[in-house]
């Protein structure tokens, strides 16, 4: 195939692949859809990623940029087939700076791996996906990812300062930088969050956060929902926001205590691990008023994380919340919604209500400090009729989110997933305008087409569930 | 003409304003009270090609290249706090609210919007507009990250809805920090969700001899900012927080906060370098014997020049330039010896067809933005 030919050419034949057999790791992302990879490319520069996007162009063939392939929203899985630009090897720390806070790297480098880099300074970088050991930064700034710690920090878009940018062209250009407020439009703001759909980010500048003095870490048990939902309320009304307020329910603790076996009380109805942070006299004084908050609204225990290994056990539970749930069946479907944290009970017995009665299996592991819901379906698919199940009943909580004052996704972005769905949010003309917007950076539709807005005229079969594989990989 | 004119004042009908004396000299100038009827007068600005010049509360209008409109729209009738959502921590304001009318109220409760400390009769629609924070930036980061949801009346008259009015979402392009700086050059900001923040219990200052040790010894201060006289951190927590704080800067704890009064002179710039590199211009500005106020952490100094200083200034310029950075002028001068805003940013081509998408007939505060765009 002379695009393969091309590419082969600027690369070398080791850093393209196009045969099935290599592709098939390349097709899907974490989530539960497959699309038609025609190659992938592997560079290791800006300069080899615009003359990939530039081959691609003079092949009239789509471009979709892959980092680790974590996300669950189908971003990275081609909606026609397209060339795949995979960025991981784009891998390296290019410059520390210790006084500003700030570090060039690589869309490749992993989340985790740039805080450990930085740890040496007391620094670190703020969102913390639970897939943050395998997700790359890249990756991060295409879905605009939170995590746990975005709840005082904000999500990517508020720690990414800059980005160097291959354009539709495949011109490279900076947008952002590392004085505050460059002139002009913030495109870079527009970049965040894009799911590749107006050019591929190959360097970041990422803004680097303090390692706080101290740190609280509460394990708060609850014997209902609506009790430690009004206990999150509680804490923010009373003036305080957590570095984190994370909330599981009985079926999820069940499942990551037989997993990661870190002394969670299996018979709560629900439990939230709140961490408070600064200085000693801070975090200790906080943390003093979400337990008197906590007991208030009927706790039924407290456990403070005693030692720094003791937190990390509690936190290892919560990031491996779904790596527990692949023991307990075959597939998952993982769901993404927000809704106003005054609507979290109201919102979750309507949720749980739509789990009985279709008779699924369900778990709950969420961002509770921003109303950032993540109900998880358990399934088999199966079990005959199972998977249309699971899809209606996605749909019918993206749609009661939706009905209470809230959105379609809070972090995990997009994607194929709720392409679909962003007229039960937005208006036609608002979504026209996002094309518009679209059109300035890509006007020939190339990058990463059919993801985020609905198509128009162009057709998709988008079917959810008709992959040949699970989400449980 | 006569025709287009009679169009006009049908539109405006009941949205008649006298004319802003602080304003270029139109014909007309309208103050529209819902956001459909900026849209109308902007759909029809766009049809004959009559530019359209924004206005807040008058305060940053000094900002960008200077706009010759045929229209003034101002924003002073969409003055309604539409919904605090208190609990949640979030606000839905129209355009034409005063920053500190809103602070007042949110100051009630014990919440803040976290908008620059001394606004006068600043807008909070002009004050996103022209993408300006306040001296908490380096704790709370900058006004853009507050920015839930944007209402445009875009410059080809639409009605545009970005974002939503959650603390958290990731639903479709982000419409609202894309508005934040974008100083009109889409439409009219006609309304806005902010995400808002909870007042700390106590409020101090110290003031230290070293701003950028302080930086390291305190642990996020709201602000450490340096003037031609002191340096002082801004601290804000609990009573025993400041204390331990004033302990580790090794200072006296001062109660409550003054904010610097914000510097008047015959020109006003900003200047924006990374932030590890500001000693070196404060330095300079020292030698010059400029007034100036440095936000050290965030890499912004506020400054004020006499005339006859463009040696000094062009030199500042290329030095931050050469850093990534910018010096943008904040009194537009009336001798155009000083362009305000300096080398054009190397996405100039992809920010024009940004504004094109919005504003293709180029009506909304043509030419403001750097380039020309």
């Amino acid at each position: 195939m002379a695009l393969v030919d091309d590419l082969r050419s600027t690369l070398g034949s080791d850093r393209v692949r196009s045969h099935p057999l290599e592709l098939i790791v390349y097709d899907k992302d974490a989530g539960v859809t497959r699309g038609e990879v025609l190659a992938a490319a592997l560079p290791e520069t800006t300069q080899e990623v615009a003359a990939c996007v530039r081959i691609a162009a003079a092949h009239g063939v789509p471009v979709v940029a892959r980092g680790a392939g974590t996300g669950l929203a189908g971003g990275s899985v081609p909606a026609e087939p397209a060339l795949l630009i995979v960025l991981t090897r784009l891998n390296q720390i290019w410059e520390v700076d210790e006084v500003a806070r700030t570090a060039w790297v690589g869309a490749g480098v992993l989340n985790l791996d740039l805080s450990r880099a930085t740890e040496h300074l007391g620094l670190h970088y703020a969102p913390d996906p639970s897939s943050q050991a395998a997700c790359t930064v890249g990756g991060n700034v295409a879905t605009n990812a939170g995590g746990p710690h975005c709840l005082a920090e904000g999500t990517t878009v508020a720690h990414i300062l800059g980005v160097e940018f291959v354009t539709s062209d495949g011109d490279v250009v900076l947008l952002g930088g590392k004085a505050p407020d460059p002139p002009g439009l913030d495109l870079r703001a527009v970049v965040v969050g894009s799911e590749g759909t107006l050019g591929v980010v190959t360097k970041v500048l990422v803004k680097l956060t303090e390692n706080p003095p101290a740190v609280r870490t509460l394990l708060l048990t609850f014997d209902s929902i609506q009790a430690a939902a009004a206990t999150v309320s509680g804490v923010i009304a009373a003036g305080i926001v957590p570095a984190a307020l994370e909330m599981m329910d009985q079926p999820m603790v069940v499942a990551v205590e037989g997993f990661i076996k870190a002394g969670l009380p299996v018979e709560a109805a629900a439990v939230l691990l709140a961490e408070l942070v600064g200085l000693e006299e801070g975090a200790a004084a906080e943390a003093a008023v979400v337990e008197r908050i906590a007991t208030a609204a009927g706790a039924t225990s407290v456990r403070v994380a005693a030692d720094e290994s003791e937190r990390a056990v509690l936190w290892k539970a919560r990031k491996n919340a779904f790596g527990a749930v692949a023991q307990a069946a075959p597939d998952y479907y993982l769901h993404d919604t927000v809704v106003p944290r005054t609507k979290l009970v109201e919102v979750m017995t309507q949720i749980y209500e739509i789990g009985e009665r279709n008779n699924i299996r369900m778990l709950n592991v969420f961002h509770a400090g921003d109303g950032n819901l993540h109900p998880l379906v358990a399934y088999d698919r199966r079990e005959p009729g199972m998977s249309e199940k699971v899809r209606a009943a996605a749909e019918e909580m993206v749609r009661i989110s939706v009905a209470a004052g809230g959105s379609l996704t809070g972090e995990h972005g997009v994607g194929l997933e709720k392409r679909d769905l962003m007229g039960l949010v937005f208006e036609d003309v608002d979504l026209d305008a996002q094309a518009r917007l679209r059109d300035a950076f890509d006007p020939n539709g190339r990058m990463n087409p059919g993801k985020v807005l609905p198509a128009g005229a162009r057709c998709f079969d988008f079917d959810l569930m008709a992959g040949q594989d699970g989400g449980s990989s | 003409m006569t025709v287009l004119k009679a169009e006009l004042a049908r539109l405006a009908k009941g949205m008649f304003a006298d004319p802003i004396p602080a304003a270029p000299s139109v014909e007309l100038t309208v103050a529209p009270a819902q956001v459909e009827d900026a849209a109308a007068i902007l759909r029809f600005a766009s049809k004959v090609g009559l530019r359209v010049l924004f206005w807040g509360g008058g305060t940053h209008q000094g900002i960008g290249n200077a706009v010759a409109p045929d229209i003034v729209m101002t924003t002073h009738r969409l003055d309604k706090i539409v919904d605090w959502q208190a609990e949640d921590l979030t606000i839905v304001v129209e355009a034409g609210v005063t920053v500190s009318d809103l602070e007042a109220q949110l100051q009630q409760r014990g919440q803040t919007a976290v908008l620059p400390e001394s606004p006068a009769g600043a807008t909070v629609g002009g004050l996103v507009a022209a993408g300006l924070s306040g001296w908490r930036r380096l704790r709370y980061g900058p006004t853009r990250d507050r920015i839930l949801e944007v209402v445009l009346a875009t410059g080809d008259g639409r009605v545009v809805r970005g974002g939503g009015p959650l603390v958290k979402n990731v639903t479709g392009y982000d419409l609202p920090r894309l508005a934040t700086g974008s100083l009109g050059s889409l439409g009219l900001i006609a309304r806005l969700c902010l995400k808002l923040w909870p007042l700390a219990a106590d409020r101090g200052m110290v003031e230290v001899a070293d701003p950028q040790m302080a930086l390291r010894t305190a642990y996020r201060p709201l602000a450490v900012i340096e003037t031609t006289e002191r340096s002082v951190a801004y601290l804000a927590g609990t009573r025993a927080e400041l204390e331990a704080q004033a302990a580790r800067l090794g200072g006296r704890l001062v109660a409550g906060h003054r904010w610097p009064e914000p510097l008047a002179g015959p020109r006003e710039f900003v200047l924006r370098v990374p932030a590890g590199e500001i000693g070196w211009f404060v330095d300079e500005m020292r030698v010059n014997e400029w007034a100036f106020q440095a936000a050290h952490g965030v890499g912004e100094v506020r400054l004020v020049v006499d005339r006859g200083d463009d040696e000094q200034l062009a030199r500042l310029r290329e030095e931050a330039e050469n850093l990534g950075g910018a010096l943008v002028a904040y009194s537009s001068p009336e001798d155009g010896v000083f362009d305000p805003w300096g080398a054009a940013p190397e996405s100039a081509d992809l920010q024009r067809r940004v504004k094109a998408a919005f504003d293709p007939a180029g009506v909304a505060n043509p030419g403001i933005l750097p380039g020309g765009i």
